[in-house]
């Protein structure tokens, strides 16, 4: 049992004397004693050379109170070269902070004079990091977990690889820059303006907010989101929105490394409160910017009044601003929204109009943003589009699907073009035989020719001919349907619903269709019910107005009472519906799309 | 008395052995009268039996797993007061001071590795010593109160070291405690109630966080203190750990101890024994009943001191330099602060909920409230059902197969499940295999 006490014991002092060890000895103290050994073999005077040799290491702590909450910072325990122009060319950490006239440093009598001076500004004001640790991994922030890691300089251990080889580089620290030098023009922050300049050409300003400059409402705020993202998420993000969000619905646009770049920096620029400000400056910022058009869009209109017809006006505010990081047109393409090389054929101006001011009035499940733009830019891109009245050149019915209708229902016709995933409701899948076929024909050649009502597909009538349009369903049978269509049997159906609208029969609807629809169609009916992420095609939105007006009450009873072939409409005679049941469920489908709502 | 002896100079002479004699009120014991007297004057080491069961100090016998709970204990309410000087139960503060602790306060990151190590050690090994107490049957009559107030003390360890386990604010934090309260809310009629007063509000947040911070430095702490008081108080009354019955009944002796001073050292002469003024006591009537076995001193048995207080000391460094060892070489978990939209997936509570997650993965109300209920009200009335009194005092004795094998059964069933759902359970509670 001594023996056991001795052991332990002495384990226990070992213990110890590797905890202490392991606290107390650390590089930055190598670092100041091979500092401290190079200085005095430069050193030019035996007092300097005695002063040197009579030092110490110990913790260099500056403490920066200018910039918002104060900072301590032990950067120089390390760095403790960084301000002696002696170390120019040693290693780091023993280096010189380079001396930068564009800084504004000034070379006077042999000697750099700081603009930014340390004592006064330290390090992390403008290199992001840690102040107060003393390792180099703690100090410069690598651990995957500090929120602001040295800017430009630490890929953190969680970034991704691909990500992190685009995220080095000094021009990352203009972002803080910015902080305080905020005049748009000032030279140090060029890549910031640019990323601003971005965000209102690509059209960010449509979705996101930030404070003063755009209120957007569809997409997170960014007001801060320098100050909550790291540079790996605002990156990732950009380059692919489903990396860190699986259910983002922002658009992945298509941006070159550059762009992408600038707009990381300006995002990272965005931390709401700067330091170089109290919140009363903060406050006042806030209160000016009451007007609904945000500053810099005005500011762009302006420079574009320059055109000489409206219509000449839209076309640059459609090429320069946002539109065309979605749309296609002619042979630029956004990837993400409709073509709109044919527009003039297929709306007309206050269709337009309307879809611009609030672009879910005509397509209720649009992701396309409500623009902060003024009412004379919406008419004047209205009045381009409507001479967008060329009709697509001749050509045999299969290359007019593939550049036609291939945008969205895909190559291969299964409804997966390259927008397929931004549109709501999904392009239609040709390749389903089973719905394909038991469609009439009638119906078919309608929904090329006038379009379908409430969704993105557009009517076609005007841009291709009648000849054109039903070539074009022969192909899509012949290379996608490759079955018959069959031949139903005469169903009995009302043309126009038998049971009287009233707020019987609605009450009546409701309860049958709370019973046995949402499900699938959800308790809003919006078409999101429990199951509905399982259902391919997806339950329609009963609340899509255009749509459910366009529909017959023959084909809504048809639907219901017989199901829809090719969907996972089940037939609900069979389930015990009967006529009477389905007109109260129409009447209260009815009820929710009311003309005019 | 002359005046010499009242004298400054010899005050400041005597003065060392004065403070000596006025703290420890017997010097070095080198007679058994010693020793018991050193074990019973002593504040800190009255709480022991003078004499001490050979088979209570064997090493195989109890694995010393109650008392490294304890030292466990100690060194967390050191290091845990140590903590307290850098933390602050706030939402916006909370884990920038685990990164303070981290990077730049001095032996901040042992410190916080050793809480956090020994916390979960004894979650461990408290769990390992209620095993030892049920293998050997020792909670059998006169110690079933004794074992009722152990189950308690599980219980608080396993909320001390669940209350502590929100305190750095990460996302590991977070989402744990998120769990852990959600399988709370399952309990019928008080689950919410449980929920809410934890919580503070519906969700974890800043009350939460003060309310478990509370819990965990002061309540539970002082909670845990007075049982643990109790616990050892009642080892003493009931007669030490439990031992092996010897084959002779214990005859039912009258209560009659005598103590004899033995002034000076006897000569071993062999001779009358002359005793100086030898004093007897006698004590009658102040003991009985079957708590201490007065007048039947076994032959089996040594003086606590030194037998006894070596091997606590052994135990007590084993257990520093275990812990000092592991925090030396992994660090405590410190995930990305709390970001209360991206729940990670899956979100598991602390590990030694894990087994309750995996059982509410398949009922909520059965598998975090029904099941675990039952268990633990199995456990409290353990020694009031089982009345058998063979068996007691020996690792998994014969006679006792039946129980142990039910017990056994019940401990792997559980340890099963942790394991199931800490290393086998991956996005969405589905199976994974973790290599």
């Amino acid at each position: 049992m001594r023996l056991a006490l001795a052991v332990a014991s002495l384990v226990v002092m070992v213990g110890s004397g590797a905890v202490v060890y392991k606290e107390t000895q650390a590089s930055w103290q190598d670092h100041q004693r091979a500092y401290f050994a190079q200085a005095k073999a430069q050193a030019k005077s035996d007092a300097e050379r005695a002063s040197l040799s009579v030092k110490t290491p110990k913790i260099e702590q500056t403490i920066v109170t200018a910039f918002g909450t104060s900072r301590v910072e032990r950067c120089e325990s390390c760095h403790i070269a960084s301000d002696d122009p002696r170390f120019a060319s040693a290693e780091e950490p023993l280096k010189t902070h380079p001396y930068s006239a564009a800084m504004g440093d000034t070379y006077k009598d042999g000697r750099w004079e700081r603009k930014h001076k340390f004592s006064e500004f330290g390090c992390t004001s403008c290199h992001d990091g840690q102040g107060r640790g003393l390792t180099k991994a703690d100090a410069h922030g690598e651990d995957e977990y500090w929120p602001t890691p040295m800017l430009g300089y630490v890929a953190q251990a969680d970034w991704k690889k691909e990500n992190a080889a685009h995220l080095h580089g000094a021009e990352f620290i203009q972002a803080n820059c910015a902080q305080c030098h905020k005049d748009r023009n000032f030279a140090g922050t060029a890549i910031v303006a640019r990323g601003r300049e971005l965000f209102f050409k690509e059209g960010c300003f449509g979705c996101h907010r930030i404070q003063g400059i755009s209120s957007g409402t569809i997409g997170p705020d960014l007001t801060e989101v320098g100050k909550e993202r790291k540079l790996d998420y605002l990156w990732g993000h950009i380059v692919d929105p489903r990396a860190y969000t699986p259910t983002s619905v922002m658009p992945q646009f298509k941006l070159s490394d550059d762009d992408k770049k600038a707009l990381v920096i300006f995002l990272k620029s965005r931390r709401g409160s700067s330091p170089s400000e109290s919140s009363v400056d903060q406050y006042k910022v806030e209160a000016s910017n009451t007007a609904p058009v945000p500053d810099s869009v005005a500011e762009v209109a302006t420079a574009i009044t320059a055109a000489k017809t409206p219509a000449e006006r839209g076309r640059q505010l459609i090429e320069g601003y946002a539109c065309l990081s979605c749309h296609k047109l002619d042979d630029h393409d956004g990837g993400i929204s409709p073509d709109l090389t044919h527009e003039g054929l297929m709306r007309d101006r206050s269709w337009l109009m309307s879809h611009f001011q609030n672009p879910r009035s005509q397509i209720t499940d649009s992701n396309m943003p409500t623009f902060a733009l003024p009412e004379k830019d919406f008419d004047d891109m209205s009045a381009y589009l409507m001479t967008r009245t060329t009709m697509p050149q001749a050509t045999t019915p299969a290359q007019t699907f593939q550049t036609l209708c291939a945008r969205c229902h895909g190559e291969k016709g299964n409804g997966q073009g390259p927008n397929s995933i931004y549109l709501d409701p999904a392009p239609r899948d040709l390749t389903r035989a089973e719905f394909m076929s038991t469609k009439p024909q009638l119906r078919l050649i309608t929904s090329i020719h006038d379009g379908v009502a409430g969704t993105s597909m557009p009517p076609w009538g005007k841009t291709l001919t009648d000849a054109q349009i039903q070539g074009v369903l022969d192909y899509v049978w012949a290379a996608y349907v490759k079955e018959k269509p069959h031949q139903i049997k005469a169903r009995k159906l009302p043309d126009a619903n038998p049971v009287a609208m009233s707020a019987d029969s609605i009450h009546r609807g409701e309860s049958i269709f709370l019973q046995r629809c949402t499900g699938c169609h959800g308790r809003k009916a919006d078409g999101h019910g429990p199951n509905s992420i399982d259902i391919t095609p997806r339950p329609r939105n009963l609340t899509n107005t255009a749509f459910v007006q366009s529909v017959s009450d023959r084909r809504l009873f048809e639907s219901i009472e017989y199901g829809v072939d090719g969907t996972a409409m089940p037939s609900w005679i069979d389930y015990g519906l009967s006529q009477n049941d389905v007109g109260d469920i129409v009447n209260f489908i009815r009820s929710l799309n009311k003309p005019g709502k | 008395m002359s005046k010499e002896q009242n004298s400054i100079g010899k005050s400041v002479v005597d003065l060392p052995a004065n403070v000596t004699r006025s703290i420890f009120r017997n010097p070095l014991p080198s007679s058994d009268r010693g020793r018991a007297a050193t074990s019973f004057t002593n504040f800190f080491l009255h709480v022991q039996p003078v004499r001490v069961s050979r088979q209570a100090l064997r090493p195989s016998y109890t694995m010393g797993l109650g008392l490294i709970s304890f030292f466990l204990f100690v060194i967390l309410t050191v290091t845990g007061v140590l903590l307290m000087f850098y933390y602050v139960p706030s939402t916006t503060q909370a884990y920038d001071r685990m990164l303070d602790l981290r990077s730049s306060v001095v032996f901040g990151v042992i410190l916080r590795n050793m809480h956090r190590w020994a916390a979960h050690g004894m979650v461990a090994c408290v769990f390992l010593h209620m095993c030892r107490v049920f293998f050997t049957g020792s909670y059998k009559p006169p110690r079933e109160f004794n074992w009722v107030i152990g189950v308690c003390l599980f219980g608080l360890t396993l909320l001390s070291s669940f209350t502590g386990y929100l305190l750095p604010w990460d996302q590991l934090a977070f989402w744990a405690i998120t769990v852990g309260t959600s399988i709370a809310g399952y309990a019928p009629l008080v689950g919410k109630a449980i929920k809410f007063i934890l919580l503070g509000d519906a969700t974890v947040g800043q009350e939460a966080l003060l309310r478990f911070y509370v819990l965990h430095v002061v309540v539970l702490p002082l909670v845990l203190t007075i049982f643990v008081a109790v616990h050892f108080w009642r080892i003493r009354k009931d007669g030490g750990l439990a031992k092996p019955e010897t084959e002779a009944a214990p005859k039912r002796v009258p209560v009659q101890v005598e103590i004899q001073e033995d002034a000076v050292p006897i000569a071993a002469s062999g001779s009358v024994a002359v005793a100086a003024p030898v004093r007897k006591f006698t004590i009658q009537g102040l003991v009985r009943g079957p708590l201490i076995k007065v007048g039947k001193l076994e032959e089996d048995t040594v003086f606590s001191w030194p037998n006894l207080l070596i091997a606590e000391l052994v135990v007590l460094l084993l257990t520093i330099a275990g812990v000092m060892l592991v925090s030396f070489f992994f660090n405590a978990p410190l995930e990305q602060p709390v970001n209360v939209m991206h729940p990670p997936n899956p979100a598991k509570a602390p590990w030694y909920f894990l087994g309750l997650q995996e059982q509410v993965s398949y009922s909520a109300f059965w598998g975090g409230i029904g099941v675990p209920g039952i268990e633990v009200l199995l456990l409290l009335l353990l020694p009031y059902i089982d009345r058998g009194k063979e068996g007691v005092g020996r690792w998994f004795a014969r006679q006792r197969i039946f129980a142990n094998s039910i017990f056994l059964f019940f401990v792997l069933v559980n340890i099963y499940l942790i394991v199931i759902g800490t290393f086998f359970r991956g996005a969405n509670w589905q199976f994974v295999s973790p290599f």
